[in-house]
């Protein structure tokens, strides 16, 4: 009965913690000492210290240094163009579905929320034929002839469009829940006050939903940090690696055809990891001392 | 004041009618598009909705089996999604169940280190974790989609605190009639849990559909991958875009599933959120 009472405990915990510490804890323990080493993923890796770093972030005559400055300046760019539009759009979404007139709140709500459903490949291939160049809408619709993957900075503003399309939904829903449980009293008394709709946004709403707004904030900026299928399936990374993503450099450098040179990536991936936990920490430090 | 009110509901309809529009037209032209013929795609240019509706794309989607399995892909996707969310959801339950009812020392503690260190960027482990599929021979396996993600600290964190919630005195009166700990688990606690369970199931089925890095990485073999890395494929198997109708009725194909189980399950999707944000904020 007593061993009884101690093994029920692991039965309950164990094989999660398994898997937490095979797939998870082992995993990144691995990544970090790899990103020290040699390694092309078969052979055992080598200890070569900090000579991955040195190369990265100082050999200016390297080409990993190269790609790994082009791949980070994209990737913030993506971040720095992103992350505004995805917190503002749902929020104003959110501020104009909860306007006491509007009807069928459920069904717009649906229509914005379901791109989200749909996997990167997919939404690229109907993004790739509305700016198609042969045959696509846009270029029909506004009347002109560009080859939109291909020039700048159109490539950009594609990119942007289908992630905003897929993201929207996600913060949306999270907006407006938040927004429904704040309290009607709040608004009538502002109303009384002789509030209008701007004033009664900016000092009803968003401060009564300080908490969901950072938390989106913090995990929209880490997750377009990892931006990966949106380039690779609309640019293909191009015109002249103009949107070739970190991600994707990493991805080439481990797993493309060629040897992989593992270590190298595993440093790189070390330090994109860093830049998103030093950014997310600093966000919430910010955020949460300036609404407090 | 009352021109005022007025006009905020015309500035909310015009602003809701716009994104409406955006969010939608791309899928109306994706779907009409699949059912154009190969000469209206090339011949007729800007049009809303096909001249004559044809299902010639989705039948050479559905035959070209030999460079681009869309079944096979789709099952492969089917069982993948199916498999990972059940094992996801009996996981969660279990340990949460862990977690929050039985009693041992550091238990709170240890959950709370794993709920920390969980919050280190995936991307680091990325490059280890192939090498650990490989090791297990798991590349070019449903597994190495199915049980990595068994990990994670999320959806167990939203269950746990589900589960709080609900009163010791449950336990306690079992306990008193002879009921062991599985025996609570079983027939107290998880009926109780399943609105939450529910909604774990949802998104790590989506979640797992939808996932496109990884499977990109440990599927090299064009019968084995699921959906979303099958469809990166096809950009060059159809040719650049050049066959288009089959290019959208392969999208649609692989969108279907998962927009039709939110169209059935709307309810629990919305309403997690609003649990989730509950507990948040």
């Amino acid at each position: 009965m007593k061993l009884n009472g101690r093994l029920t405990p692991t039965f309950f915990i164990g094989p999660h913690l398994i898997f937490f510490l095979v797939f998870f804890l082992l995993p990144s323990i691995t990544g970090i000492y790899a990103s020290f080493t040699q390694w092309n993923l078969i052979n055992d890796p080598v200890w070569v210290g900090g000579s991955n770093y040195r190369t990265i972030l100082f050999d200016t005559n390297s080409t990993f240094h190269h790609q790994f400055i082009n791949g980070l300046k994209n990737t913030l760019l993506f971040v720095a163009l992103s992350v505004p539009l995805l917190i503002v759009i749902p929020l104003l979404i959110a501020v104009s579905l909860e306007h006491k007139k509007v009807k069928m709140k459920n069904l717009i709500q649906a229509i914005i929320y379901v791109p989200g459903l749909i996997s990167i490949s997919a939404a690229a291939l109907i993004w790739g034929l509305i700016f198609n160049n042969q045959l696509g809408v846009a270029n029909n619709l506004f009347g002109v002839d560009v080859a939109w993957a291909a020039t700048q900075p159109y490539a950009w503003i594609i990119i942007i469009i289908i992630t905003l399309w897929g993201g929207v939904g996600g913060n949306l829903i999270i907006y407006r829940a938040s927004i429904h449980g704040v309290s009607r009293d709040l608004f009538e008394a502002a109303e009384m006050d002789g509030a209008g709709p701007i004033r009664k946004f900016f000092s009803v709403t968003i401060p009564s939903i300080r908490f969901p707004l950072i938390y989106t904030f913090v995990m929209t900026t880490a997750g377009c940090f990892n931006v990966f299928g949106q380039p690779l399936m609309m640019t293909s990374g191009g015109p002249n690696q103009s949107t070739t993503v970190l991600m994707m450099y990493i991805r080439d450098l481990a797993f493309s055809h060629g040897e992989s040179i593992a270590g190298m990536a595993s440093a790189m991936a070390v330090l994109l990891g860093l830049v998103i936990l030093i950014i997310s920490a600093f966000q919430y430090y910010l955020l949460n001392r300036n609404a407090s | 004041m009352a021109n005022r009110i007025d006009l905020s509901k015309y500035v909310a309809y015009l602003f809701l009618l716009i994104a409406c529009f955006l969010w939608v037209v791309p899928l109306i032209f994706g779907v009409s598009t699949s059912f154009r013929s190969q000469t209206e795609v090339v011949n007729v240019g800007f049009r809303l909705l096909p001249v004559n509706w044809v299902v010639e794309n989705y039948m050479g989607v559905l035959n070209n089996t030999s460079t681009a399995p869309i079944l096979k892909w789709l099952w492969n996707s089917v069982f993948i999604a199916t498999s990972h969310a059940l094992l996801v959801v009996a996981m969660v339950a279990i340990t949460a169940y862990g977690y929050t009812r039985l009693t041992f020392k550091g238990r709170d503690t240890l959950f709370f280190v794993l709920l920390a260190i969980s919050l280190f960027p995936g991307v680091v482990n990325l490059i280890p974790s192939y090498k650990i599929i490989d090791t297990l021979g798991w590349v070019n396996t449903p597994w190495a989609m199915i049980f990595p993600g068994l990990a994670g600290m999320g959806n167990l964190f939203l269950v746990r605190q589900f589960m709080l919630g609900i009163p010791k005195e449950l336990d306690e009166c079992a306990k008193i009639d002879g009921a062991n700990d599985f025996r609570i688990f079983y027939s107290i606690i998880l009926p109780l849990v399943r609105p939450v369970l529910i909604v774990v199931f949802l998104f790590s089925f989506t979640g797992s559909w939808n996932d496109f890095l990884w499977p990109v990485i440990v599927y090299t073999d064009v019968n084995k991958m699921p959906i979303t890395a099958g469809l990166l494929l096809l950009q060059d198997i159809y040719g650049n875009y050049r066959m288009i109708g089959q290019l959208m009725a392969s999208a649609l194909i692989a969108i279907i599933p998962t927009v039709l189980l939110f169209l059935f399950a709307q309810k629990h999707f919305v309403k997690s959120i609003n649990l989730n944000a509950g507990l948040k904020g």
